[in-house]
């Protein structure tokens, strides 16, 4: 896998599995869902953009009157340009690429009056990195039914395969490639087979810890604490990194702290049918980035069966404590033992604006929908996703310039589409 | 890294406030028609949140810990 994604959808994935049991919650009745992504970027380089096709699938349904049961597949299909060398003009050596991973999940959640205690456990694969996870989590509501807290942890054991460097010093490792084999014995789930490749193990460890508050008849809040450590392989086996003459695999710290402290409140205003949502987060980490992102959107209803949600959000973060534009690693060499040339990890603005359109049909008077369904909805949503590079370092001094160092294309340079189907029974 | 746990111990404080705060009978059960309405609810819609969070994770190194699913009404 090009860039350092199956890391990021590990850690996705954990944000995911974490949530198995809300959203139980949020979709109470025996369900069926499915959906389809198409996430587009734009790619400067002229070897076309990134594409990622997710296709969703998940099965909730009652064992008895207070267990349940939730299972879920996706995966994702990716193809597209990738930068081979972080450099000044990183543009002009982009190489294509394609990947495809699948993930399985599985769920048990037990209801009470008013509490939950439910556990997960997520499988995924791909060619060089396999995430296993296991989550766990409940939530009680509290007298009056007013304030509900949460809790949810997910540990993964996650391995990454990697180019064997165990001789190499920092600056001679060289970056994996796509012809490179990944051995393992017994297929992915088996031992570390001796070759040119190596498995390196990285463990995630993810709790949350929610408070949600009816504060009056139309407007309710929740406040959510949200804390991450990773420990392993976290620099993308694939990417080097141009430092003064070399060209070595980047090399980014083996443990990781992160933390996210969120507000959302969301207001129905009965005259209108519809509902205001807002909400703020804050984030800092271990590496040195930092970041806040705010939020809006506003749910309107037209008749019964129709819901046009609109939404917005703007982020930004500052880079990490490591991190150079291209050209002070070229002619300056790295600040410390670290250096890489992850995006994600440079100070970046993002913005997002998009729309989602639902159509309704609720079960009337024993009536059910299509003769099956207590409740049936399909959604169509679309993002445009604008990312703004800022400079790291020095802007008088950098004599190259920012704007080849990443392949990102143009100011809105991604969008988002959603088909979805939500059946209940 | 030293912002952490000022962070962490604001939202622990948060977090007391929000729980103790508003009390037993901030709403009553028959003022609930709003709340329970499914524009209400945090995460309505698992999939479209974890497609959400899985386009963020790849292009800000701060994504993550949006909040849990839920809330509303109180129906469990």
């Amino acid at each position: 896998m090009q860039l350092n994604q199956h890391l990021r959808r590990a850690l996705a994935g954990a944000i995911t599995i974490g949530a198995l049991l809300g959203a139980r919650a949020a979709v109470a009745d025996d369900h069926v869902e499915v959906s389809s992504t198409w996430y587009q970027e734009k790619r400067a380089g002229g070897r076309g953009g990134l594409t990622v096709i997710s296709p969703m699938f998940d099965l909730g349904f009652d064992l008895g009157s207070h267990t349940t049961v939730d299972l879920g597949y996706s995966a994702d299909a990716v193809t597209g340009a990738t930068a081979t060398v972080y450099s000044v003009d990183a543009v002009t050596q982009a190489t294509t690429f394609s990947d495809f991973r699948n993930e399985g999940k599985l769920g048990l959640t037990f209801t009470g009056k008013r509490s939950t205690f439910g556990m997960g456990a997520l499988v995924g694969t791909e060619r060089d990195y396999v995430t296993l996870a296991v989550s766990g989590g409940g939530s009680i509501d509290l007298p009056g039914k007013n304030t509900t807290l949460a809790l949810s942890y997910t540990h993964n054991r996650d391995q990454v395969c990697d180019k064997d460097n165990a001789m190499a010093t920092i600056l001679e490792r060289r970056a994996l490639s796509g012809l490179d084999p990944c051995d393992k014995s017994n297929g992915v789930f088996g031992k570390d087979r001796p070759g040119t490749t190596v498995w390196h193990d990285v463990a995630i460890d993810t709790a949350q810890a929610s408070v949600t508050q009816n504060l009056s008849p139309t407007m309710n809040m929740q406040l959510a604490l949200w804390g991450q450590i990773v420990e392993g392989f976290q620099s993308s086996p694939y990417r080097r990194v141009r430092v003064g003459p070399n060209e070595p695999q980047e090399n980014q710290p083996e443990t990781r702290a992160r933390v996210a402290l969120s507000v959302r409140i969301n207001r129905y205003l009965p005259g209108l049918k519809a509902a205001l949502h807002a909400g703020a987060r804050v984030y800092d980490d271990t590496w040195g980035v930092t970041g806040g992102a705010v939020d809006m959107g506003w749910s309107q209803y037209f008749g019964q069966n129709l819901i046009l949600d609109l939404h917005g959000r703007l982020s930004q973060q500052t880079a990490a404590a490591f991190f150079k534009d291209a050209f002070f690693y070229e002619t300056e060499s790295t600040a410390g033992a670290y250096f890489t040339g992850d995006r994600e990890l440079s100070p970046v603005r993002n913005i997002l604006v998009g729309a989602k359109l639902a159509v309704v049909s609720i079960a009337e008077d024993d009536k059910q929908v299509w003769g099956i369904f207590d409740r049936l909805q399909f959604g169509l949503k679309g993002d445009l996703l604008s990312l703004d590079q800022l400079p790291a370092d020095r802007v008088s001094e950098n004599q190259a310039g920012t704007a080849d160092q990443f392949l990102t294309g143009g100011f809105l340079n991604a969008f988002v589409v959603q088909l979805s189907l939500l059946a209940q029974f | 890294m030293r912002s952490i746990p000022r962070l962490a111990l604001a939202g622990l404080v948060a977090a007391v406030i929000g729980a103790s705060g508003c009390g037993r009978l901030a709403v009553r059960a028959s003022e609930k028609e709003y709340l329970a309405d499914p524009v209400m609810v945090f995460d309505q819609d698992p999939q479209t949140s974890a497609a959400d969070d899985h386009v963020l994770t790849n292009r800000e190194g701060q994504a993550g810990g949006n909040g849990a699913s839920g809330g509303g009404c109180g129906c469990n």
